[in-house]
């Protein structure tokens, strides 16, 4: 088994190297003296496990009739609001159990307060405070409307549409305004953290670069020996990058534009096709090998203030898609990056006991380790981790939407200094 | 696969009667015993069950570990030191392993 | 195109198995009346006194995989005066035990800290026995975060 994979490899290599003699320097170290030399790089082939299949022990919800970032599918809004019959008759008490469901789409505790549902046990903020909507003076056409489909009263809600996206059913819907119609009195909370409106943000105050703090340190020390191990080649990534220091600065200018592949490269692609052009090895991205030099090449560059290209012409087109797409509603829930990340919308607020970060910030300490899994995360997995989770379909980590996503990302830690590995829940 | 390498942070030098602190952690799943697999199988706990530490052969400080115990079991405690010496730290596995590893250190 | 090899399908396979989510446990949970019995062992029915512990634990954690915990003592830790153990429990994980740590006057200071697993909303209660038999306890309670949508 192990030789017929090596023997796979070392053929693939030569076959990559035959497809890639046309216009790129294979080894720069033997190469003529050149103003700008450009990495080896594997044009051919996926750089991720193909066909992509999802994660095992991850939800496993077809979302093809939703938004992704590849394709347009979700229902459009419908035009106007739906006519109620004479007054909503609801069993309240469901409306309750509905409202704090974590298993139907976050739940509606997941943005607001409301009063005794869920215990107030840690509800956001996202949204308005409900727990006097009985008394608001909301009729029961506009409270069922508001929540089957916000968007006929306000196009650019955050709100998901739980009704025309098939998150609630009608009856399910009025069982929720029944209750809604109960809510006559503040919340009482157990504890002032339990508040949102008081509760503190979280501050990330350990040592991310302190390796008994940190096992995502540890990826270094693998990525090290990987450094200087031969591959099928013969060459090892030493072979050519004898002083490391030397890329002191090139990750703080990552994801980038290549015009050989027409996408936005990041680290983690770049790694993957590097190294099946250089030594031979096939590090497919979100590979533990792949994560690990991703990992050291970035925490080389710790430090450096990121800074990426957006402005040739290729880099700036990425950037406008990129941008454009974070603005894509997606999933069932109907998110867009920005819904959750923008501070104009629910950026720097609650959902649930999770607290938002806006896109500064979000992109310098990538990848990072994940407590609550036990294992460090490239920005490609956080993406599509995001994904799943507003119940959209992910694509697979090389998609070059995700390089586009990834180019305007960084373009909004501009400035900010590289600090990877990070640690965080 | 976790490597069982310990990782440590103590002093090299200390003067004499000095409070030193000492960071500890070791590489281990730390299996609860509670969780199950993809296909639905109870996976059988495996923990660091002890941890000592010893100063030139007499006890500073030890830990009996439970499951609650986080991975990677972090250990922070002090030793005050009136000699130089070795720290000799063991970390004991449910299945018997001892993994032993030494520090020395220059009182003055 | 290239097909999953067995070690891609095993790294894949894996994620499942290295997750050591909290949420996986069982969802049986410990009762206080078993992390008080836990303490009537260790104290042997003794009473315990109030005060000289210290404990240092997050109001919040984001999530209860690992939460860093740290405990000190006020003690001078002497040959005839220090603590010998200190006990800490929980009284809403699956079960109370979390560790015991044994001191001696070389110890200098009666301090451990550690990083523990909590399953959800829960006190953390400290015992410390000191060498001349006398008990002492506190206790903190910590929420466990509820996350928003699942990320």
């Amino acid at each position: 088994m192990e030789t017929r994979k090596r023997n796979t490899a070392i053929m693939f290599a030569a076959a990559a190297l035959i497809a890639i003699v046309g216009g790129v320097t294979l080894f720069p170290m033997h190469a003529p003296a050149q103003a700008k030399k450009q990495a080896p790089l594997a044009l051919d082939g996926a750089a991720s496990v193909t066909p992509w299949k999802r994660y095992a022990g991850w939800p496993t919800r077809d979302e093809s009739m939703f938004n992704t970032l590849a394709k347009l599918a979700s229902p459009p809004a419908p035009k106007e609001a739906r006519k109620v019959p004479d007054g909503i008759t609801g069993d309240a008490a469901n409306g309750e159990k509905l409202v704090a469901d974590r298993s139907r789409g976050g739940s509606c505790l997941a943005c607001h307060v409301m009063g005794p549902a869920g215990k107030a046990d840690l509800p956001g903020n996202v949204g308005p405070d409900l727990s006097e909507i009985g008394n608001a003076g909301r009729d029961d056409e506009w409270l069922f409307n508001y929540v089957n489909d916000a968007r006929v009263y306000n196009p650019e809600t955050v709100m998901p549409p739980w009704g025309t996206h098939h998150l609630f059913n009608d009856q399910e819907i009025m069982d929720i305004v029944a209750f809604l119609k109960t809510l006559k009195a503040p919340a009482k909370f157990r504890s002032v953290l339990d508040d949102p409106m008081k509760r503190p943000a979280p501050v990330e105050t350990r040592d991310n670069l302190d390796d008994l703090q940190n096992p995502g340190m540890w990826t270094i020390d693998r990525a090290k020996d990987l450094w200087k191990a031969k591959g099928p080649t013969g060459q090892s990534c030493a072979s050519c990058h004898a002083s490391e220091a030397a890329l002191k600065t090139w990750a703080a200018g990552m994801p980038k534009w290549e015009p050989r592949l027409n996408k936005v490269l990041g680290v983690e692609e770049f790694v993957y096709r590097h190294a099946k052009a250089t030594t031979g090895e096939s590090w497919l991205m979100q590979s533990d090998e792949n994560t690990a030099l991703a990992v050291y090449l970035r925490f080389l560059a710790n430090g450096q203030p990121i800074k990426v290209d957006i402005t040739s012409p290729g880099a700036k087109q990425a950037y406008e898609r990129g941008k454009a797409l974070s603005g894509r509603k997606l999933g069932q829930l109907n998110f867009a990056c920005t819904d959750c990340h923008d501070k104009s919308k629910a950026g720097l607020k609650w959902i649930r006991g999770q607290w938002l970060g806006e896109q500064r910030g979000q992109y310098d300490h990538f990848p990072t380790w994940r407590t609550s899994l036990q294992t460090v995360w490239d920005i490609r997995k956080r993406f599509q981790w995001c994904q799943v989770n507003i119940r959209a379909d992910e694509l697979p980590p090389d998609a070059k939407e995700y390089g586009d996503l990834e180019l305007y990302l960084a373009s909004a830690n501009a400035g900010l200094k590289m600090n990877v590995p990070g640690i965080r829940h | 696969m976790a490597d069982a390498k310990p990782r440590l942070k103590v002093p090299k030098e200390a003067k004499k009667g000095e409070v030193i602190e000492l960071k500890t952690l070791i590489a281990h799943v730390m299996e609860t015993g509670l969780r199950k697999d993809a296909s639905g199988k109870i996976v059988p706990r495996k923990i660091i069950n002890k941890f000592t530490c010893e100063f030139n052969g007499k006890p500073v400080f030890s830990a009996d570990l439970e499951p609650a115990v986080a991975a990677n079991p972090y250990l922070q405690f002090n030793a005050k030191v009136e000699e130089s010496g070795t720290f000799k730290f063991t970390w004991v596995d449910d299945d018997g392993t001892v993994t032993a590893t030494e520090e020395k250190i220059t009182v003055a | 195109m290239q097909t999953m090899t067995r070690r891609q399908a095993l790294v894949l396979g894996t994620g499942a198995l290295v997750t050591l989510t909290v949420a996986d446990v069982s969802p049986l949970l410990a009762t206080p009346a078993e992390a008080d019995a836990e303490i009537a062992k260790f104290t042997g029915g003794k009473a315990m006194d109030q005060g000289k512990i210290s404990i240092d634990l997050p109001e919040i954690a984001e999530n209860g995989n690992t939460v860093p915990l740290s405990i000190i003592v006020d003690s001078p830790m002497t040959a005839d005066n220090y603590v010998s153990d200190i006990l800490v429990v929980a009284d809403g994980n699956p079960r109370p035990g979390i560790a015991t740590f044994h001191l001696t006057p070389l110890s200098g200071k009666a301090t451990a800290a550690t990083r523990i697993r909590l399953q959800t909303t829960e006190n953390i209660i400290v015992v410390a026995k000191t060498s001349d038999g006398k008990f002492f306890t506190d206790r903190k309670q910590v929420k466990v975060t509820i996350g928003g949508c699942g990320g």
